[in-house]
């Protein structure tokens, strides 16, 4: 696998992943109040789009979209990642998003083929 | 690992002067630590010409670690802020470290921990890969007892 020029464009760039998991939520939860019922879908929806979009790029990545959603209720929640890649072509990002009844936090992690 | 940074910043969106500004969204996000760059430029590894891994993810004995972690760690644990932070952190290192004692050649591997606390909330978690199915799996398990609930996933991705 080495024709792929090695440098910037192999390299997980956190402030585009970042801003395409943000429109990616806002597009599918945007304005809703937490519906138990609704859950399900909404999960796969901003999973879906996220991966969608992340395709888009084109880079030799493989990716792995996790969506947490809880609904506001004054219970707390703790999330830890430990990750053992390599450091120089690999990363994560995080997006922690709320409104008024709901917390949705994505995680990306991209691993270079 | 260690994080050179971490970085957060938070900022209120107003979409539209109709809707009233309800949603808030805060990035945060590690910032690779591009200081090795210089040290090492990327490596180039030469063709192995190995269509597949010789040895595949044990996901049955994974689940079995994870299992164990888990037991060991929370048993008798109460929901508190504080230790459950420390938790998280500590039992996904543990994990990664008992996964690596597999030594599974050329797989890499992210271990996710979510540990909160049970109130008669209602929570989902979801997640979708864009990997190749024959070879990159993950193993999950949960987690529960009086007063917290605990989601452990590994995921192994082959390195081609």
């Amino acid at each position: 696998m080495d024709d792929f020029q090695t440098g910037e464009e192999t390299a997980f760039v956190v402030d585009e992943v970042s801003n395409i998991i943000k429109e990616s939520v806002e597009g599918a939860i945007g304005g809703n109040a937490y519906q138990h019922n609704k859950v399900n879908q909404w999960t796969s929806n901003v999973v879906e789009q996220c991966l969608n979009q992340l395709t888009k790029l084109n880079k030799p990545f493989k990716y792995i979209v996790t969506c947490v959603i809880m609904q506001k209720n004054g219970a707390g929640l703790h999330t830890a990642s430990s990750c053992f890649w390599d450091n120089t072509t690999d990363g994560s990002c995080t997006v922690r998003w709320e409104n008024k009844t709901m917390y949705c936090i994505v995680s990306v992690f991209g691993l270079a083929i | 690992m260690d994080f050179a940074k971490l970085r957060s910043s938070s900022f209120g969106t107003d979409v539209d002067n109709q809707r009233k500004p309800r949603s808030i969204s805060t990035v945060s996000f590690m910032d690779e630590p591009s200081h090795t760059d210089e040290l090492h430029p990327p490596v180039k590894l030469e063709n192995t010409y190995q269509m597949s891994p010789t040895k595949r993810f044990p996901v049955s004995t994974v689940r079995h670690i994870l299992k164990d972690v888990l037991q060991n760690y929370l048993q008798e644990e109460r929901y508190e802020p504080e230790l459950c932070r420390q938790m998280t952190k500590t039992i996904s290192e543990v994990i990664k470290a008992r996964v690596k004692d597999l030594m599974v050649p050329r797989y890499k591997i992210i271990c996710l921990i979510h540990i909160g606390q049970l109130n008669n909330q209602g929570l989902r978690i979801g997640s979708r890969c864009l990997w190749d199915p024959n070879n990159d799996t993950f193993a999950t398990q949960d987690f529960q007892n009086g007063s917290l609930y605990a989601v452990a996933t590994v995921y192994g991705v082959y390195y081609e």
